[in-house]
């Protein structure tokens, strides 16, 4: 034993072992996306199942339908009249309506301010309270007056009121039923489900005059199609890439799909053939969707306080009508009845290819987890190198006496590593509160600004460094090893909270892992122009024009999402990526051991 | 045998009376908590001091025994929750059962951990059905439940099978049965490998059934189980079983499944799992009443794999006589409530049987008695001519002699012994000193 701890510890010695590193952290990285690509496999996805017994989807008739038919008629009649109108205009029409029904009707005013705009409203909500319930747990229909497309949710309505008209009949609910309409679906539902939780901002966000108990489950009707319909879309995206309970959309899928016999699509993948792309293109949508971590639909913003919720989205061609509609809601609200806690069963964390096929966390986190791994092991290796002579001692003297010399160590100067890293870190402030605080006319100029002096400022930088300080190659080393260190360290925590957002981030700034400082201008200029373009202002520019977005409206998107539901990406992008990428760039551009050779220089002279 | 059939006889007058004054004390008994009626208490109190007393005379009785005197059965649900509604819809069905073949209230032990009927999530409130043609409603209104909610519990069911209660217990709440009690024990929930889960919180396993079994068979607490169960892995819960006349049958084997039967689509659940329900169409359709002569084997007999979906077991290794005899047993010896009460009917008559018995003992006894004493004038006689004859006739006796009687013969020889047996002793020691002194 103590003869290999020895072994063990002459082969730290070994001066080959500092070999392996930038191989093994290229491995990581290569592993890391590989494994991403196996997913879709029949070996490595699971099909879906239900977890949780109580929820028993799809087991009861339902009868939703006949002379509930003429109402839905008539209340679209009413909702068509309403078009145009103003918010107020509409919420007085429609209280009338459900407090016609019976049920107990408030109103919420809500403003929130977000790239020079102004995001106003006013909920209304309505509680159909449980006959033989205990009111101490709740469930939400959600049907916004327009959907995230502001395109009027003109059957979505309708449905939505006749539900609650059918529902208020039954005397079987356990939990009482809370009916949302909100003005819009990213803001108001927000700023409702806040106050519903305590946890809005009074000065923006009104209270609840009432309320029920615990919300358990929501579902949002987005019905904008006025032909019969095909299939359902459920979208699922919560903000910030948090998702609901496996279990509900198992339900819908079991209940729409199985006992309905609709067609059940996910991440707009309209027609899917269950074959090796089609899942890889549904799991890469739903990986970008999860990694921008905007809102996605009126459900997005019950999942942040613990609410599973999904919102429901007839398409298609097909011969299924509003009744069908109501019925898949019917059925998924008795299942949702018969819950008798929260939603804890199934997956929280999960990457869905089809609707019957998901891979779970145990599967997908070592990929994301070995590409921040990299950064890891570099920083290591860094630090390491950065302990040794610059010069090896010579390698013809090294065999004889290489187990009794001590590994030779050299002091490392840390002051000028960790101001540079500091430093890169706390200008990221500067690109978070301007993209986030700046008019949205404003934001395209701004942005192009910016990627001008993103290209430039790097340049500055590490001209005013080397020529202030001239630091030598173990300085630019710490550097290095610093920036990857924070990376590293961020990027696998992220992971375990937004894994899409941590492999997307991971793979784009893994150049970083790789550059290094170099002495022939040459080199250095191809460094820098690679870094470039994989710098986070580019990758958005590159990203807008594949999609045929407009960088203003993304900038803005992300602008309203940071304001209103609290998405946190931009933070990643400004303060864990950019600070990296700069501190990447002070090193490519940094010219070591310049005073070195001047010293040389002197003593030949 | 004879006895056994003058019991047969003279027993129907008191079993109408006691039901005849039970029938009448229904009305003003609460639906819950049941309380026992005082005639049936008194009269099975004074058959537990009567069977103490008699009980040589059991003994001698031999066949008597595999007769019983009272039927009882214990139902118990383990689940709770919506979800479970046929757990409790398939004990439901059995307790219905067992009272239209005639054990009253006061002798079923039942155990519901929820109330399904009340559940906010029943469509039909008030009523708990085990069929969806829904055509008998299982709550009804003539139930008593026992142990309800939380009540029910792995320690409440054990000290209920074995009678370790506190004097608190109300007598609704035990099983106050004897060694002539037949025993229904059925139970159902989720169960696994010798264990059956109770509630959400603990489990039984199976030895502890098998103690519990034993202790009662120790306490004399039954005549003869008949123990069903339907779970998962059912016969598992009955491998360990180890105490005698009981006979066990369980829905499935080890790593299967026992199976719901359907579900009804307007509650939204399945009612009734599989095992349960064909047994319950074997009792509703070949045993319409208590005459009914099918036996426990026709019952296990129509279990099939092509019905149930799992494999039904049943033990009768345990049993006296095994199999054979255990499938002779009536259905009605478990589900229904024919009795066969030995005795009574009228004090005189009993007490002439009881005197007549005595004085056929003291007879006996004093004919004992007299044999006993000429055996010994014989044996008396005998010795004295042998010690006329010869010494041979004592040697035997003085064999059997061991401790000897002390005597004062040779006084002066013992105290001589002992005391140089003493100086010798002080010799000893005075030498080993000494030695000690040298070394």
């Amino acid at each position: 034993m103590p003869r290999l701890l020895s072994s063990a510890l002459a082969l730290r010695r070994d001066p080959r072992i500092l070999k392996i590193p930038p191989y093994l952290s290229l491995l990581c990285i290569l592993v890391g996306a590989v494994w991403l690509f196996l997913l879709p496999l029949n070996e490595y996805s699971r099909r879906t199942y239900i977890s949780e017994n109580a929820l028993l989807p799809g087991q009861v008739h339902t009868y939703f339908g006949g002379s509930d038919q003429n109402v839905l008629r008539a209340y679209k009649q009413e909702v068509n009249s309403l078009v145009g109108k103003s918010n107020v205009e509409i919420n007085d029409k429609l209280e009338s309506i459900v407090r016609g029904l019976g049920l107990k009707t408030a109103r919420q005013n809500f403003t929130y301010h977000a790239a020079g705009r102004t995001f106003e409203g006013e909920n209304l909500y309505a509680i159909l309270q449980a006959p033989r319930g205990d009111a101490t747990e709740a469930i939400v229909l959600v049907a916004a007056w327009e959907n995230v497309k502001h395109e009027v949710n003109k059957n979505g309505v309708p449905l939505v009121l006749t539900l609650a008209r059918y529902f208020k009949r039954w005397s079987l609910w356990s939990k009482d039923i809370i009916i949302l309409l909100s003005p819009d679906s990213i803001a108001a539902p927000q700023a409702w489900v806040d106050a519903y939780h305590d946890a809005h901002d009074s000065s923006r966000v009104a209270s609840l005059p009432i309320k029920s108990g615990a919300l358990q489950g929501a579902i949002a009707i987005d019905y904008v199609q006025e032909n019969r319909f095909k299939s359902v879309h459920i979208v699922y995206d919560g903000v910030n890439g948090q998702l609901p309970n496996l279990d509900l959309i198992n339900s819908v899928v079991n209940i729409a799909g199985g006992q309905m016999g609709m067609g059940v699509a996910l991440q707009e993948m309209w027609n899917h053939n269950d074959k090796y792309p089609d899942r890889l293109r549904t799991m890469l949508r739903g990986m970008l969707k999860q990694g921008l971590g905007l809102a996605s639909g009126p459900h997005s913003s019950f999942i942040p306080y613990h609410v599973d919720a999904v919102t429901l989205q007839p398409f298609g061609e097909g011969w299924q009508d509003e009744m069908a509609m109501g019925r898949v809601v019917e059925g998924t609200f008795r299942s949702l009845n018969n819950l008798l806690e929260h939603l804890h069963q199934s997956f929280f964390f999960y990457l869905l290819m089809h609707r019957e096929r998901f891979v779970s966390i145990g599967t997908y986190l070592p990929s994301a987890m070995l590409v921040a791994a990299n950064f890891t092991i570099m920083a290591i290796f860094l630090w390491m190198k950065s302990g040794q002579p610059e010069i090896p001692a010579a390698s013809t003297t090294e065999s004889s006496d290489k187990d009794d010399a001590p590994t030779p160590t050299t002091e490392r100067d840390l002051f000028l590593p960790l101001a540079i890293v500091a430093l890169s870190g706390s200008l990221s402030a500067i690109p978070l509160y301007i993209f986030n605080h700046v008019p949205e006319s404003a934001l395209t100029p701004l942005f192009y600004l910016f990627l001008l002096i993103n290209t430039l400022f790097p340049i500055t930088l590490s001209l005013t460094i080397t020529t202030l300080f001239s630091p030598n190659l173990q300085q630019y080393h710490l550097v290095k090893s610093f920036s990857l260190l924070l990376l590293g360290m961020f990027l696998s925590s992220l992971a375990t909270l937004n894994f899409s957002l941590a492999m997307l981030i991971g793979l784009l700034s893994a150049p970083l892992s790789f550059v290094k400082p170099s002495s022939s201008p040459v080199s250095r200029i191809v460094g820098f122009v690679l870094l470039n373009l994989t710098s986070p202002p580019a990758v958005l520019l590159a990203s807008a024009a594949i999609w045929g977005l407009n960088v203003g409206d993304i900038l803005r998107e992300a602008a309203v999402a940071w304001h209103v539901t609290g998405t946190y990406s931009a933070v990643v992008v400004w303060c864990v990526w950019w600070p990296a990428w700069l501190a990447g760039c002070v090193c490519v551009l940094g010219r070591p051991g310049r005073d070195q050779e001047e010293e040389k220089k002197v003593k030949k002279a | 045998m004879a006895y056994v059939m003058l019991g047969h006889l003279l027993n129907w007058p008191l079993h109408c009376e006691t039901t005849a004054t039970r029938r009448e004390s229904r009305p003003s008994s609460t639906r819950l908590p049941q309380h026992h009626d005082l005639p049936t208490n008194i009269i099975n109190t004074t058959k537990m001091k009567l069977s103490s007393l008699l009980l040589p005379a059991f003994l001698l009785a031999g066949p008597s025994l595999a007769e019983h005197t009272s039927n009882w059965a214990v139902l118990v649900c383990t689940s709770r929750f919506w979800f479970n509604y046929r757990h409790l819809a398939n004990v439901l069905s059995i307790y219905r059962t067992v009272k239209r073949l005639g054990i009253p209230d006061s002798q079923i032990i039942l155990m519901l951990p929820d109330d399904m009927a009340c559940n906010p999530r029943n469509a039909f409130p008030g009523t708990v059905y085990s069929n969806a043609d829904r055509a008998v409603d299982l709550y009804g209104d003539n139930i008593e439940v026992d142990y309800r909610g939380y009540e029910v519990t792995v320690e409440n069911f054990i000290r209920l099978l074995t009678d370790r209660v506190g004097e608190e217990m109300p007598r609704s709440k035990r099983l106050l049965t004897d060694d002539r009690s037949n025993i229904l024990v059925y139970m159902t929930g989720h169960g696994g490998n010798e264990f059956l889960k109770f509630q959400d919180a603990e489990e039984i396993g199976a030895w502890d059934l098998a103690d519990a079994f034993e202790q009662m068979w120790e306490k004399r607490r039954y005549h003869e189980i008949l123990f069903m169960i339907d779970t998962c892995q059912a016969n598992t819960m009955y491998s360990k079983l180890y105490s005698p006349n009981i006979i066990a049958t369980g829905s499935s084997e080890l790593d299967q499944s026992s199976y719901s039967h359907h579900a009804d689509n307007d509650i939204g659940v399945a009612v009734i799992d599989r095992y349960t329900y064909y047994n319950l169409e074997f009792l509703e359709s070949e045993v319409k009443d208590t005459s009914s002569k099918k036996t426990v084997g026709d019952l296990f007999d129509s279990y099939t794999y092509e019905k149930i979906h799992s494999h039904a077991g049943v033990r009768y290794d345990l049993f006296k006589g095994g199999a054979e005899e255990a499938r002779r047993r009536l259905v009605t010896d478990f589900f229904g409530n024919v009795q066969n009460v030995e005795v009574d009917s009228g004090k005189g008559e009993k007490n002439a049987s009881f005197e007549e018995e005595m004085v056929r003992l003291s007879r006996t006894i004093a004919e004992l008695h007299t044999r006993a004493e000429e055996q010994e004038a014989a044996e008396r006689n005998a010795t004295a001519s042998a010690a006329k004859t010869g010494k041979k006739q004592q040697q035997p006796r003085k064999i059997q002699r061991v401790a000897k009687p002390l005597t004062d013969d040779n006084w002066w020889t013992k105290k001589i012994v002992g005391a140089t047996a003493l100086a010798g002793c002080a010799a000893l020691w005075g030498l080993g000193s000494y030695l000690e002194g040298v070394v």
